[in-house]
């Protein structure tokens, strides 16, 4: 009983703290490194908020600055070589320049992260036990026989087969899907308000993913958690976000509610991140289409929009002036482009395309 | 009863094909089963003969008196009648007083050196200084080299700079020179009359520093690997303190690189040791240390008694063989490459 004491000595302090406001307040954000290459610019400006028990899916590809997004609030990089300004507030309290022993105190109580790979994650020569025991001993300041019995109700919530043995095993004996859940409950362990969830699928089975992203799913409702996924799949955070934001050269392009962005994308690249999803309703042998061209290089962004070198329907204004957030007909919706999907030069573009293709057939 | 009939025989339907229990233990050959035996036995005999030697039997009772402080100690009298005994088994060699009647003509399992004493009971006396020194050189070596090391190699910054610049010093010195210098810095001159015993400290504190450098740059490249693993980063995110990192989470998985490093250090050690013994620089305690043994005999090599340097030499050259395959065999037991992805 002694660990489940501790979880709830632990959620009435967390009940007890400041509810209103959002929970994650990010007002333009920007995480630069400095490199021989120059700087890079690999967070760029970015504000949003999220409220307690919302989750928000951050979508963009390799390079789009997702990952050190999500590592930047966490306060997890390292100080050398890292320009960090904006600000970061958590709970209504500013978090961007804590020292290191307060950011500790946050970390794993307040956010934790579950990563990408979850053969490299775990500690290969320490046992499972004892390696989710350690936050709960450090954090919590349970005594190892409580640390032990709450390790092993977080690994039933988890829903790991024989959990009791699990407990003395290390990691190489896990299957991938069993160590992401070990990892799962790793993060879960000292009861989070705001969970990140760095691409927590990428490296699994296509079998084992939807388990896995269904077990965040449940644990963030049961625990009230608010909850972040990065990820470069839209099919991933369609079912499991309220609100997707979608990245691209360090800026946030687009921020839509999940059925908002879906119905009435604005901006081109997040149509273009749709289209080159596969359809089952497709006829076989479709050509997937592709995004031409490189992420931008973040040390020398181009002018303008950063997208317009790839994008179909950039014009001369794309390439000079940067466009601003604007907010769409829904109150909830931002897009950054000039020429947005649905206004009326997008529209005569497309048409343009429709006829070029068919001539070329 | 044809070959037919005992094969399907031993398939009675009595014996399940499948064991639906624990899993059959599947035999694996592994290649230098024998090697790897022979080498801990070898070292496990020189060790309990370098530690017990003075109540051992089948040594003491080769020394004169059966006292092994009759091996170690400069004697006179009757024992130099025994001086310069070829082995038993080598039969061909010719010993110094053949001439002399009634007197013995081969001695011992390793003959005698020239104060007629036994050297097979020197050289197992001698791996106890040999060994000593070497065991307690890389023994500091290693705390020291893998402290420095992990700091260097996880903190970075001044600290690394400072660390990896000396390291990188101490590097570019010859070894051996270094180790020259350092072992007549420490010890006392010696005065003309009186060769006073050198104590051990001089030649182990050089030989620790000699290890330091090159131990300082594995371990510090290891936590560098280490350190940018996801698993550290986790541990970080869950509210792990640097020194928490350090040693729970880093030095755990870098210590089986150490360990079988540290017996090819050891080696290397023995070796550097015989070379200072060699030119005359180590300790010269009663007991010898098998470099001081080598040594000691190289000046009688040209009139054919070539014992007195082959035996120590021999007994060094198969403890390095032994420790050398031991650290293969460690090498291969936690060299398992993981799935990165």
């Amino acid at each position: 009983m002694s660990p489940h004491s501790a979880h709830t000595a632990h959620s009435i302090q967390a009940a007890s703290r400041q509810l209103e406001g959002p929970l994650l307040e990010v007002t333009d954000l920007r995480t630069h490194f400095r490199t021989e290459r120059g700087l890079v610019r690999s967070v760029d400006g970015v504000s949003f908020t999220l409220d307690r028990g919302r989750s928000l899916g951050i979508v963009g590809e390799s390079g789009s600055g997702k990952t050190v997004l999500s590592r930047s609030i966490m306060g997890l990089l390292p100080k050398r070589n890292t320009e960090r300004s904006g600000s970061v507030k958590f709970e209504g309290r500013e978090v961007i320049d804590l020292p290191l022993a307060d950011r500790r105190k946050i970390w794993g109580r307040e956010m934790s992260m579950i990563f990408q790979d979850p053969m490299t994650s775990l500690n290969p020569v320490m046992r499972i036990g004892k390696q989710i025991g350690e936050g709960l001993r450090l954090h919590l300041g349970m005594s190892k026989e409580d640390a032990r019995a709450t390790s092993l109700h977080l690994l039933r919530e988890v829903r790991i087969p024989e959990p009791e043995k699990r407990l003395d095993q290390y990691a190489f004996e896990l299957s991938g899907g069993m160590r992401q859940r070990v990892m799962i409950a790793l993060a879960m362990s000292c009861g989070p308000t705001l969970l990140f969830a760095d691409e927590p699928t990428t490296a699994l089975d296509v079998t084992v993913q939807a388990q896995i992203l269904e077990l965040i799913g449940v644990q963030k409702r049961e625990r009230n958690m608010s909850l972040i996924l990065v990820t470069h799949d839209l099919g991933v955070v369609a079912g499991h976000t309220d609100d997707i934001m979608v990245m691209y050269g360090g800026r946030m392009v687009e921020k839509a509610p999940t059925n908002v962005l879906f119905a009435s994308m604005k901006m081109p690249y997040t149509e273009a991140l749709l289209k080159s999803i596969p359809k089952i309703e497709d006829p076989s042998h479709t050509r997937l289409s592709v995004i031409p061209g490189r992420p931008p290089d973040l040390v020398n962004p181009p002018p303008g929009c950063s997208f317009a070198p790839r994008c179909s329907f950039a014009q001369d204004r794309c390439r000079t002036e940067v466009p601003p957030l604007i907010t769409a007909e829904h109150p909830d919706h931002v897009y950054a482009c000039w020429y947005p999907v649905g206004s009326p030069s997008h529209r005569a573009r497309t048409a343009e395309l429709a006829a070029a293709m068919s001539g070329a057939h | 009863m044809t070959d037919i009939d005992v094969i399907a025989h031993q398939h009675t339907p009595e014996v399940p094909l499948i064991d639906q229990g624990a899993p059959a233990k599947v035999r694996v050959r592994k290649r230098g089963r024998i090697t790897k035996w022979l080498a801990i036995g070898w070292l496990v005999f020189i060790t309990i003969s370098a530690i017990g030697a003075n109540s051992l039997p089948y040594i003491s009772h080769s020394c004169p008196g059966g006292s092994t402080t009759n091996c170690s100690t400069a004697l006179v009298g009757d024992i130099l009648s025994k001086r310069e005994l070829p082995p038993t088994w080598a039969t061909w060699a010719t010993p110094l007083n053949k001439t002399l009647p009634g007197k013995a003509t081969h001695a011992g399992l390793m003959g005698t050196d020239s104060n007629g004493r036994d050297l097979f009971a020197r050289a197992m006396l001698g791996a106890r200084n040999s060994l000593l020194i070497a065991g307690l050189a890389i023994t500091f070596g290693l705390a020291i080299g893998t402290f420095l090391g992990m700091v260097a190699g996880y903190f970075r910054g001044w600290v690394d700079t400072v660390i990896d610049n000396l390291t990188n010093v101490m590097l570019a010195f010859p070894a051996l020179l270094l180790a020259i210098f350092l072992v007549t810095f420490f010890n006392k001159p010696d005065t003309a009359e009186s060769a006073a015993p050198r104590p051990l400290w001089p030649i182990i504190l050089a030989l620790v520093i000699l290890s330091i450098p090159p131990l300082t740059r594995l371990v510090r490249a290891n936590t560098i690997a280490y350190a940018q693993r996801d698993f550290v980063v986790a541990a970080r995110s869950l509210g792990a303190k640097g020194s928490r990192i350090l040693f729970r989470e880093i030095l755990p998985n870098i210590v089986p690189t150490l360990l079988s490093f540290a017996l090819t250090g050891m080696a290397l050690l023995i070796v550097a040791e015989g070379a200072l013994a060699f030119l005359g620089l180590s300790v010269e305690v009663p007991i010898p240390t098998w470099g001081a043994m080598i040594s000691a005999g190289s000046e009688r090599l040209r009139a054919g008694v070539w014992w007195i340097s082959l035996m120590p030499a021999l007994v060094m050259f198969l403890t390095l063989l032994a420790i050398n395959l031991l650290g293969d065999v460690l090498a291969q037991r936690f060299n398992r490459r993981e799935a990165i992805g």
